[in-house]
């Protein structure tokens, strides 16, 4: 039993802190989140020349070869540096359900997912689904050698970026049902196709996407036909295990901040941080972070080295408790800058506001208490 | 990262459990001769009686995984009982810092749980601040003995112990901490007074001690005078492992499920309740938590490394952990959670959880309030220097 990184890790966990700091200062970011696409074309080109858009893939795909400890690394990292390049919604989410693919899709689309020529987005949600990921009403019909879908798919994470779509869609049974959906790989342009492009409030982007009649050949299936829930379960998973790690980068910004800055802070002719509710709140903030760790590791571990089912629960106890104690610490890293806190000009409130998303993507901390506690 | 046990720690794991099988203390022998006998066994064991002994005082030299292993699988054991004052807080005050000929004197009976040990920290001015310690000791003329008046606290199993370990003022003209000095004194002797003092359950296990011109031989001072404060300070650090009693959580609120799964409610039973479900459900996932910082901290003292800052929180949440599965107790007893005298009414488990549960809120006061151990955090892994204020 233990909990060090290897080697390579440190490495990747090195050169990630170092473009963090050469290139996230705050002020640069919030131009890059003023920008036409919300991010820069250029770090996405480093990402790529630096591997780490390889990083899950398996080596004879071009990939490094790594697994959900990698990942980990990567995404902690990433969530102190508040990255807004399309990582997640491209390797994780879009390519994770590639990895999944035929042999002939992973050839076709990987390389181009790994350079960085290609962009994925994953459509999972619609307007009536709320967290339900077996809630598809998007359709797709059987038509010759093509696929013909329509419907909706809400809040698609850097959707608007994106050259291709993976959605899910409903190929048979009914709204709910967990079989009968199955995943496509979709062009962006593709005829039918409307995407509206928008600003969510952490900064990145997302789009709402709608599909009329737009034909799909039927080589662009992944996975089995009506068999695409599982697939989508466990991207789902690959993508809690990411974004929590990211949360967790977040949550040690936001509480070492508001240590730092309350004892800067000088009111009734003392530093903040000499009042004992204040000290004793920040522990509490530490303490919250500590546990998400714990759990954060405990669902990773288990995910590459256990039973899938062992591994379900803990990332469910992991999403809760990364919604719950995240939320948290950033409203007491707010509350304990006072004034400051609301300002754009402090990072805290940037870090609070990418928490607040995180816990509304892929289940909020209710909804997996909910289905931690069956 | 890994989280599999390694083919020695699944043979040990073996090991302890065929033990535990094959000796498994019976109720009601637990008070006579089984007891003893247990340990015996343990010891031949090689040190399996005093598991966190160092091995060159009798101890098995186990790993940190091997200790978690212990704790884990004795925690679903019926083990006899045993007071944590001899052999865990008293014992490595003298290894650490008594001489040879006390080491020879009181180790054997300790390990052999033949003597019972009580503490005498806390005075009714000295609480979470003990170092406002006041029973004075004031040596003899002629060099031999302290001669020692004054009241102590809190002193759990005062009334069945056969000596105590206490904290005395020997000078007052420095600082707080210092001028304190360590002794030890047999608790049968002219001068000693033990008075009951009830908790909220109704037990006795805790007391007030009156000391009067009680003599001790300076054979029975360890260490220096005055450096009493940071001997007993080193034994906080001696405590590593088992600090959040995760393991016997974890068997807890298996029992709590049962118990509240036999709670006919409505058409199901309480489980089915989605409230009460839930509370059991957000209780468990900061235990799963808790457990994985538990590793974390114990894969650390493993490398040889000093304990991370995630160390510092087990006190904390363990204990707050332990309240919160003996409170969802009492709200699983329901209306029967309130009768107190007479015959057994309403579900089995409703009185004693109501005792348990009055008792469990004295986890966050005893051993540093978490109000104290908030402070330490705050200043030893968040760094905050308070100003004078």
């Amino acid at each position: 039993m233990n909990f060090d990184l290897t080697e390579e890790q440190q490495l990747i966990q090195g050169s990630v802190a170092r473009f963090i700091k050469d290139n996230y200062a705050l002020d640069t970011r919030q131009q890059l989140v003023a920008s036409a696409t919300g991010y820069s074309d250029t770090y996405w080109s480093m990402m790529a020349e630096l591997g780490w858009l390889g990083l899950p893939f398996a080596e004879e795909n071009g990939g490094f070869g790594g697994n959900q400890v990698d990942t980990m690394v990567l995404m902690e990292q990433f969530g102190k540096g508040l990255v807004l390049e399309p990582y997640l919604a491209s390797v994780v989410m879009g390519g994770g359900a590639l990895k999944r693919a035929s042999d002939a899709l992973k050839e076709a689309v990987l390389p181009a997912v790994i350079d960085g020529t290609c962009k994925l987005c994953l459509g999972y949600a619609e307007p009536q689904s709320r967290f339900d990921l077996h809630d598809v009403a998007t359709t797709a019909a059987a038509d010759g050698g093509n696929f013909i879908i329509s419907g909706h798919k809400s809040m698609v994470l850097h959707g608007g970026s994106a050259s291709r779509i993976v959605i899910s869609a409903r190929t048979s049974g009914e709204r709910t049902d967990v079989n009968g959906i199955s995943l496509f790989l979709v062009e962006a342009e593709a005829d039918g196709i409307q995407r509206e492009s928008f600003q969510t409030v952490d900064g990145l982007r997302a789009a709402e996407i709608t599909f009329k009649d737009v034909r799909v050949p039927a080589k662009n299936l992944i996975g089995e036909l009506d068999a695409g829930y599982a697939i989508l379960r466990a991207v789902a998973n690959d993508a809690i295990l990411a974004l929590a790690a990211e949360a967790v980068g977040a949550m040690e910004m936001l509480y070492k901040d508001t240590v730092a800055y309350t004892q800067e802070r000088v009111q009734f002719d003392h530093p903040l941080a000499d009042f004992q509710v204040l000290q004793h709140r920040m522990v509490d903030m530490f303490m919250e972070y500590e546990q998400c760790k714990s759990l954060l590791f405990r669902a990773t571990l288990e995910t590459v080295q256990n039973s899938d089912e062992l591994a379900q629960r803990s990332i469910h106890a992991l999403k809760h408790l990364v919604g719950r104690a995240g939320i948290f610490i950033g409203e007491n890293a707010v509350q304990l800058h006072g004034g400051m806190g609301m300002a754009e000009e402090l990072r805290v409130g940037h870090y609070f506001k990418r928490i607040l998303v995180i816990d509304s993507q892929f289940g909020n901390a209710d909804y997996h208490l909910q289905r931690f506690a069956i | 990262m890994n989280i599999e046990m390694s083919a020695s720690d699944l043979a040990f794991r073996d090991d302890v459990r065929s033990f535990l099988k094959d000796n498994v203390c019976k109720p009601g022998e637990d008070y006579g001769r089984g007891r003893l006998d247990w340990f015996a066994k343990a010891a031949a064991k090689g040190g399996w009686d005093v598991p966190k002994w160092p091995q060159a005082f009798g101890g098995p030299g186990w790993t940190p995984s091997q200790h978690y292993i212990w704790e884990q699988e004795t925690a679903r054991a019926s083990l006899p009982w045993d007071l944590p004052f001899g052999v865990g807080m008293v014992a490595p005050i003298i290894m650490g810092y008594g001489n040879a000929e006390q080491q020879a004197r009181f180790l054997p009976d300790i390990r052999a749980r033949k003597v019972n040990w009580c503490q005498g920290y806390s005075e009714p001015g000295a609480g979470s601040d003990l170092a406002s310690l006041k029973t004075r000791a004031e040596l003899s003329a002629d060099g031999s003995h302290y001669v020692v008046n004054g009241q102590k606290t809190w002193t759990t199993a005062g009334h069945i112990a056969d000596w105590m370990f206490l904290l005395v003022r020997t000078d007052d003209s420095g600082r707080k901490q210092e001028g304190i000095t360590f002794l030890l004194l047999p608790m049968k002797q002219s001068g000693i007074e033990v008075e009951p003092i009830i908790t909220l359950g109704g037990a006795h296990s805790v007391n007030s001690v009156f000391l009067t011109d009680v003599k001790v031989p300076v054979a029975d001072r360890i260490g220096e005078e005055g450096k009493g404060w940071t001997y007993a300070k080193g034994l906080l650090q001696h405590e590593r492992t088992g600090l959040a009693g995760i393991s016997r959580s974890l068997v807890a609120l298996e029992g709590l499920k049962a118990k509240a799964a036999s709670v006919v409610c409505g058409d199901g039973n309480l489980m089915d309740d989605p409230e009460f479900r839930g509370k059991v459900a957000t209780l468990e996932i900061d235990l799963l938590a808790t457990e994985f910082t538990e590793l974390r901290s114990l894969a650390s003292a493993q490398a040889g490394a000093a304990p991370g800052p995630e160390s510092s929180i087990l006190k904390l949440k363990g204990t707050e952990i332990q309240q919160r599965i003996q409170k969802l107790t009492v709200e699983a007893g329901g209306i029967y959670a309130a009768a107190w005298g007479g015959n057994q009414v309403g579900p089995g488990f409703a009185r004693a959880g109501m005792a348990g549960y009055l008792a469990s809120r004295a986890y966050t006061i005893y051993g540093g309030a978490s109000e104290v151990q908030r402070d330490v955090i705050a200043k030893n892994v968040l760094g905050i220097k308070r100003s004078s204020t």
